[in-house]
């Protein structure tokens, strides 16, 4: 008899566990509600009561003074001292110091000497800026070109980029987008902003300014323009300010498009556990495995390639102040990036970001950041993405309407599958793995991303079309 | 129907208690020493054919004046650094108005006074030799003896520095070990190396140059200078450095002295475990400050680790955005003894680096690693220590024979209580505690670490 009061104590208890389990697990996973959200904090300097909105929008023109060339290229030009590599060693242990021996005497020698070459570039897209919330955000304004205008349906698109990226990321995609080709019945008024703190766009003066405050700016910056309903596309924060946009501002996202589709949420990570014992069964073919798992060989590939991440969530301003007193420094630093964020690249081929990208167009990126000595802000996005404040908001847990479209380059970092991402996006129209491409989709093959991205378009069926 | 739960129910508990008790037995039990080539050559290919030189010669660390002349030039530029954010210390990292003191400082004061800080670098002996392929660096202070008193008995002493520290950070901890005091009946002669890759060590190039590679190298340096046995003291990278040539070679070393004792056996990582659950069994209440649950402990290993994170896995990257890079350097090194003396100066706008150090004591270690073109080497320490192939070597598991004495600083990072050093330091004789001092006590607090130290000697009873 007390033996059966110790079994049933124990079963008791056992159940009693379970039940609690439960309760935890399902409080754990379920969908949030959208959370209250200002959206007009203002993030300028100074107290916002002696704030004198300027909502005019203003030209905006590269135009630097030889002297700053002159001095970067005296700058460049002096004895480094750089350490070499361990023997043996290519990019194994960060950007190698031969490959940068070799871009620092490139681009002091044939990129600056032809920089005006470069500033037209530059200048070959129409560019503004205007003040949001207390910040002059700098932007690209391309519109749909008369032609395609004249015989396309015409959206305004919000192109987000991210880091070490810019807006130069978007020079070859831009076009495709504006103008009249034959692929699509669309085309688009492009508007593609330097992120707060990047580029040409002011940075916050004051701590909290996180993926959800750049998301609302970035709304706000096109209702300014006139846009009041608009698609979003974007790559690395681009595609997390993007996923930001779509579930605060539902209403004026049409159609959301990611090419780093992540997703954070607690149910998203326990679904990614167990779908790695069962991967055929939660993706469309068994070749699209290996963008995804084995999870424990991605989350050792991430651990070595996070250490910038890592350093920038904690202490932006003391990499800040590295990378900003050196421009060889900020090369070492941005262009390992786009070493490893190629198939090449991380196969140790010297000729990678050659190949891949051109050596002009890494280096107009690089000139980005050096202009405008956004490095430290840059990094200090991290901090503010990693802070309590922002992960309280638990974004990735609360649902969105917004049709949802999800492209996925094979040597990217891992995505997640698609039976993860409808849970925060139960509109996912279209989703696509390619095979070849890395993290910077738009400047590596901005011609498959924008079929990828009409496609996208085109399965809403804004004008009727058939699901194809 | 009964007999058979309970037997069930006994019979599973007792297989638990053996398998616990049989895991609980390997956890305790010592490891292998593992396999080491004493004599593994390091060096540059051009020297790998050549006999080792075994020389001791005397070392001239002066400085190139066109060194000096372009660093002015630098410090000269305008500094770009970002205005801190608003209401902001030291929370997102160095305080670009704290580094532009700092710059300025360096640039129209200390600098100016650059030959007398050169010959302050030189008020000890300096010498280099040649340990398996590599110039190492190293101070040689040998004690002195009071006239008309009974002389103290002499102890080699190996003392040695961590990252982003030098060997800078002894020069007034050791004239206390050199000179006779009341506070104990030794003297020490002093060799405090520039570790292999830092300050004017050359560095290997070779991949597989980690802790316990080093260690042998350090103790080969020792016998070289005619030190059969010797004791050993050190924190940071100087204490696992220690800690493994003390695991590795029991018969060269009289004692193991640490301000950062660790253990990364198993059983030790189980302990820290209980210990955040349950502190009273392990940790004295006295003492109970010092120890933070496993949770604070995890917060401030994301929030102070980024850089071990990028060094361990790009030492190439960020080496070279800091070679050629003064300020950078500044920064980045100069954090570390803001937030590592005290976490609390992060709240600071001047990071509180002022409180414990002079400016010229913070650049005369920065000037070491600017000097010496060392901060990549450096951080390769990390790269090469912090991966599988060093770990499986499972020097951890080794038990020191020697002597040992830990002592705890309050404000370093973080504490192993006893308890868990116990399986890794059986013969822990000293386990002391500090309400003052950080990370870096021979550089802040010396003449406690000094104290404290012989203190150790005297109950190791040697």
């Amino acid at each position: 008899m007390k033996c059966l009061i110790v079994f049933g104590l124990i079963v008791a208890a056992f159940a009693a566990l379970g039940g609690y389990g439960y309760l935890v697990f399902t409080d754990l996973v379920k969908p949030l509600p959208k959370p209250e959200f200002n959206d007009n904090t203002y993030w300028g300097p100074g107290e916002e009561k002696d704030y004198k909105p300027d909502t005019k929008i203003y030209e905006f023109k590269l135009d630097v003074p030889q002297a700053e060339i002159d001095d970067l290229r005296q700058q460049l030009n002096r004895t480094l001292k750089l350490t070499e590599p361990l023997d043996g060693i290519a990019f194994e242990y960060g950007f190698n110091t031969y490959a940068l021996e070799q871009f620092v005497e490139y681009w002091r020698e044939k990129y600056l000497t032809k920089w005006d070459e470069r500033q037209e570039l530059f200048n070959s897209l129409k560019q503004y800026t205007t003040e949001i919330q207390g910040l002059n955000i700098h932007y690209i304004h391309e519109k749909a070109s008369e032609e395609a205008a004249a015989r396309k349906h015409v959206y305004p698109v919000l192109l987000l980029h991210g880091w070490p990226g810019s807006v130069r990321e978007f020079y070859d995609f831009i076009p495709m987008l504006t103008k009249d080709q034959n692929i699509s019945d669309y085309a688009f008024d492009v508007v593609a902003p330097s992120l707060v703190g990047y580029g040409w766009s002011d940075p916050a003066t004051r701590p909290g300014f996180n993926a959800a405050e750049m998301a609302t700016v970035m709304r706000n910056l096109m209702l300014r323009l006139g846009h009041k309903q608009f698609f979003v596309q974007g790559g690395d924060w681009g595609s997390i300010i993007g996923s930001n946009l779509a579930t605060l501002y539902p209403e004026n996202v049409i159609g959301y498009h990611s090419n780093m589709c992540v997703l954070n949420s607690p149910l998203a990570i326990l679904k990614g556990i167990y779908a790695s014992f069962y991967p055929e069964k939660y993706l469309p073919s068994r070749f699209f495995v290996d963008h995804h798992f084995p999870v424990w060989e991605k989350y050792l590939e991430l651990l070595k390639e996070s250490g910038y991440f890592h350093i920038q969530a904690t202490k932006p301003d003391t990499i800040g102040a590295a990378l900003t007193s050196s421009p060889v420094g900020l090369a070492s630093y941005i262009l390992e990036k786009f070493q490893t964020c190629t198939n090449p690249g991380l196969q140790q081929d010297f000729g990678a970001i050659v190949t891949v990208f051109g050596l002009e167009t890494v280096l107009d990126n690089l000139m980005v950041y050096y202009l405008t000595n956004s490095a430290t802000t840059a990094a200090r996005f991290y901090l503010e993405n990693v802070s309590k404040t922002y992960r309280d908001l638990q974004l990735d847990r609360v649902q969105t309407p917004v049709p949802m479209g999800c492209a996925r380059f094979r040597f990217d970092l891992p995505s997640v599958t698609d039976w993860q991402l409808r849970d925060k996006f139960p509109n996912l129209k279209h989703s696509m793995y390619f095979q070849q491409g890395s993290h910077f989709a738009a400047l590596e093959m901005p011609a498959m991303l924008y079929n990828d991205f009409t496609i996208f378009v085109r399965k809403l069926g804004l004008h009727g079309e058939e699901n194809i | 129907m009964a007999n058979i739960w309970v037997r069930f129910l006994v019979g599973g508990l007792a297989l638990l208690a053996a398998i616990g008790y049989k895991n609980y037995l390997d956890l305790h039990a010592p490891g292998k020493r593992p396999d080491l080539d004493n004599k593994a050559f390091w060096g540059p290919k051009s020297r790998e054919s050549v006999k080792e030189a075994t020389v001791i010669l005397p070392f001239d660390i002066s400085v190139k004046p066109e060194i000096i002349e372009d660093l002015k030039n630098q410090l000269s530029r305008p500094l770009k650094a970002q205005e801190p954010l608003e209401g902001v210390g030291f929370e997102y990292g160095f305080n670009s108005k704290e580094l532009a003191k700092v710059v300025k400082y360096w640039r129209d004061t200390y600098l100016a006074n650059w030959d007398k800080r050169e010959q302050y670098l030189k008020k000890f002996d300096h010498f280099r030799t040649e340990i398996q392929g590599l110039q190492i660096h190293f101070i040689h202070a040998k004690p002195t003896q009071v006239k008309g008193q009974a002389p103290k008995k002499v102890l080699p002493l190996l003392l040695m520095h961590g990252w982003p520290g030098t060997v800078r950070e002894f020069y007034d901890f050791i004239p206390l070990l050199t000179t006779p005091s009341d506070k104990s009946d030794y003297v020490f002669e002093v060799i405090a190396p520039s570790l292999p890759g830092y300050g004017w060590s050359q560095g290997s190039s070779k991949t597989g140059f980690g802790v316990a590679q080093v260690a042998v190298v350090m103790r080969n340096l020792m016998l070289r200078l005619g030190f059969e046995k010797f004791l050993v003291q050190g924190g940071d990278w100087g204490s696992l450095i220690g800690s493994n040539l003390a695991s590795l070679f029991p018969e060269n070393v009289l004692g193991y002295h640490s301000n950062m004792c660790t253990n990364n056996s198993p059983l030790a990582s189980i302990k820290l475990v209980l210990a955040s659950v349950f502190p009273s069994w392990f940790v004295d209440s006295q003492y109970s400050d010092f120890y933070k649950g496993l949770g604070d402990l995890f917060g401030t290993i994301l929030e102070e680790m980024g850089y071990a994170h990028i060094q361990a896995s790009k030492p190439d990257t960020i080496g070279n955005a800091l070679i050629d890079n003064p300020v950078g350097l500044a920064s980045y090194i100069l954090e570390k003894f803001s937030t590592w003396t005290n976490t609390e100066y992060r709240k600071l706008p001047d990071g509180g680096l002022t409180k414990r150090f002079t400016y010229d004591q913070l650049l005369d270690n920065v000037m070491i690693y600017y000097v010496t073109n060392s901060i990549t080497t450096s951080m390769r320490l990390y790269s090469e220590s912090m991966i599988t192939k060093q770990m499986s070597l499972n020097v951890d598991s080794l038990p020191i024979q020697a002597k040992a004495g830990c002592t705890h600083f309050i404000n370093e990072i973080t504490h192993v209580p006893e308890a868990a050093l116990t399986n890794k330091f059986p013969n822990l004789v000293h386990n002391t505690h500090h309400r003052d001092g950080g990370h870096f006590p021979a550089f802040e607090l010396p003449q406690q670490l000094y104290e404290d130290f012989v203190a150790f000697v005297k109950k190791a009873d040697l």
